[in-house]
């Protein structure tokens, strides 16, 4: 007989073979829903893949996706490490993309790094703030951060819906609104490291790849990590042990909101140029997902960002060559977290034969 | 501001506001016993956008919003099972699971809108009509605003009492308490917590879908992907600032629902405020409702604990 017990160790065959499976289980429903909506699931899939990885300019699409979504992803390690549940990353992205903005309005004199540095600070300061805010209500009223952060995303996008249309930031020179800003001063654009046209890789990559170098520091090697990782398993040892929770809080909400931010103004100022709702919409969400396919650790949370980047940067192609809608995406980005979910409980048990006891 | 207050635009608001309530009451209760049975599910925008879809979908190919209504509830009930597997069998967090479902919903909606919706004429579809109560929606101004609806907002505010009869009148109500305060109890005496807990997150669910199908088609003209627009957050938010007790949830229900109603007459009425300031009125208000009403006396002190014998 066969029986589901609880693991004591963690082995690394059998952690591989629940979460392969769960994404052969993720991909397999995605292509019934593909095969159910009337498209072609291996058309489909197979022009995602020439998407994501079929040439040289493919692949540096990629890595530009895989840019803001890594930086979210970290952002919400910190905070889901210490069971700090921020899910204001949207609103966070929204925001850096914001401040950065702003920030560009009045830099354009100074010397290209020092502007550079500008922005991407704003970026920061404005994501940040925004956790900050959260954070704060969560230690002075004891507010959910889980309902504040949600509340916080559909203020800060009415906010920059009414900047835009309307507000003073819409699109000089015109009397219709399009929801969107004037060009951003090319001489503030990031650069481009690698690729042309569609696949442009910006210097943010660079960013986030120091930025997964430091929270893999900053988790594993200071103090601070400690006590977020502490904070997540046993918050009462935590108070026992004298360190300051609110300050810990404001700290977690401040670091996750400011990776966040920073998504936002390189998306802005290495992508999209415009400010403009529609290229920022589901960054935040996107980041989550990658976070927890991730594990909770920078390293994973690199390659589920590479990932899910190349699927965003694939889905435009197969839209055109297939005809699939790239919302196909997000369906997939749900159907791999919830199968994660349950493969990550899988990984925590093992199946033993137990000899059937014969009775004389 | 001043011309807001005038009588027939008045009416129009509070009869507004009642219209707005509905899905949110409906939502509301089903999540009030889902908590109160211990179980943090904040899945409910996505299931109430589920119940949306599947309304619109059905009503706009068959033609009957009650055969949508059903169909919306019926499919919310079986997604419910997710969570039930995998918060009550798995145990996983969950917070993680309800976010998780959040996310799928709105990625399926997002792809089947995708390929159904866009760029194509909307299909159009019958929503429920409006059942004037006799007599009493003769009744000067309040029978206008509470007597002129539709036959499920008249539902939906008998619910209240009901959920609270249910919870605090019942053997059955006691339990579903006794599940979210001290499960173990439940256990040694040899009554399933699992179970209770599974029929809790359904009966959720199935409200959830009464919320959605509601907004589509008691409320909405057309459907878009981010119809529910942070509606099923507000309703866990009221849960919290009306202390888990069914006649305060109702009242910061009110309260949202004012606010929306608000909302949408000044865009009408042409205020010179900007409308999205006031779009965003039920937002701030939550934050200020939940910094204000701080006690969490009746908070269900297994809120959020996977139960496990060992």
């Amino acid at each position: 007989m066969i029986s589901v017990q609880r693991r004591s160790g963690s082995s690394l065959s059998w952690n591989v073979a629940c979460y392969s499976a769960a994404m052969i289980c993720a991909f397999l429903t995605s292509a019934a829903l593909l095969a159910f909506s009337g498209g072609d699931p291996a058309k489909a899939f197979s022009a995602l893949l020439t998407g994501a990885f079929g040439s040289q300019n493919a692949l540096y699409g990629s890595l530009a996706k895989a840019t803001p979504l890594l930086l979210v992803g970290l952002g919400t390690v910190i905070a889901f490490r210490a069971k700090i549940w921020n899910i204001g990353q949207e609103g966070q992205v929204f925001a850096g993309a914001m401040a950065a903005y702003w920030m560009s309005l009045w830099v354009a004199p100074l010397p290209y790094w020092l502007a550079w540095l500008l922005i991407a600070i704003a970026g920061l300061v404005g994501g940040g703030v925004l956790g900050l805010l959260a954070g704060y209500l969560k230690v002075r009223f004891g507010t959910s951060e889980v309902i504040s952060t949600v509340m916080l995303n559909y203020i800060v996008i009415y906010i920059l819906a009414y900047l835009l249309d309307g507000g003073p930031w819409m699109e000089s020179g015109l009397t219709v609104a399009y929801h969107q800003s004037s060009p951003v001063n090319p001489l503030l654009e990031w650069p481009i490291l690698l690729g042309q046209g569609s696949g442009k890789m910006h210097i943010g990559f660079i960013l986030a790849l120091a930025a997964a170098a430091f929270c893999a520091v900053l988790l594993e090697k200071t103090s601070l990590g400690y006590e977020i990782r502490a904070f997540g398993s046993n918050p009462t040892a935590l108070r026992f042990r004298g360190t300051n929770i609110r300050r810990l809080l404001l700290v977690v909400m401040l670091l996750s909101g400011a990776l966040a931010g920073l998504a936002g103004a390189g998306e802005l100022f290495g992508t999209s140029h415009r400010l403009r709702a529609e290229t920022l919409l589901g960054i935040g969400s996107s980041g989550i997902v990658v976070a927890m396919v991730g594990g909770l650790r920078p390293s994973g949370v690199m390659l589920a960002a590479l990932f899910f980047g190349a699927l965003k940067s694939g889905a435009i192609y197969m839209r055109l060559k297939s005809g699939t809608p790239a919302g196909l995406v997000s369906a997939m980005e749900g159907l791999v977290l919830l199968f994660f979910l349950c493969a990550a409980v899988a990984t925590k048990l093992q199946l033993v034969r137990v000899e059937e006891k014969v009775h004389a | 501001m001043l011309e807001l207050l005038q009588g027939p635009l008045l009416i129009s608001i509070l009869a507004g506001m009642v219209r707005i309530a509905t899905p949110l009451l409906f939502s509301a209760m089903g999540e009030l016993v889902t908590q109160r049975a211990g179980i943090w599910n904040i899945s409910v925008e996505g299931t109430m956008l589920l119940g949306a879809v599947v309304a619109y979908v059905v009503a706009s190919t068959t033609g009957s919003p009650w055969l949508a209504l059903l169909a919306a509830v019926l499919a919310c009930a079986l997604i419910s099972l997710i969570m039930s597997f995998v918060t009550i069998v798995l145990k996983a967090e969950q917070f993680v699971a309800g976010l998780a479902l959040n996310l799928l919903a709105s990625g399926l909606t997002l792809f089947w809108f995708q390929t159904y919706v866009i760029g194509r004429e909307p299909p159009k579809f019958a929503g429920f009509d409006q059942v004037d109560i006799p007599l009493l929606s003769d009744i000067p101004f309040l029978g206008s605003i509470l007597f002129s609806q539709r036959l499920l907002t008249y539902v939906a505010f008998l619910l209240p009492v009901a959920v609270w009869f249910f919870l605090y009148r019942t053997k059955y109500g006691l339990e579903i308490r006794c599940v979210g305060e001290n499960p173990k109890a439940l256990d040694v005496k040899g009554l399933s917590v699992g179970w209770r807990q599974c029929l809790a997150i359904m009966f959720g669910s199935l409200m959830s879908g009464f919320g959605g199908a509601f907004l589509m088609l008691g409320y909405s003209d057309r459907f878009v992907p981010d119809l529910i627009a942070g509606r099923g957050w507000l309703v866990v938010v009221a849960i919290i600032a009306g202390n888990w007790m069914p006649f305060r949830v109702v009242g910061a229900i009110f309260i949202f629902a004012l606010l929306e109603a608000v909302a949408i007459h000044a865009q009408v009425v042409g205020v010179s405020i900007p409308h999205h300031f006031f779009l965003i009125l039920p937002y701030v208000a939550s934050l200020v409702l939940l910094a204000g009403l701080r006690s969490r006396t009746h908070q269900p002190e297994a809120l959020g604990v996977p139960y496990s014998r060992e």
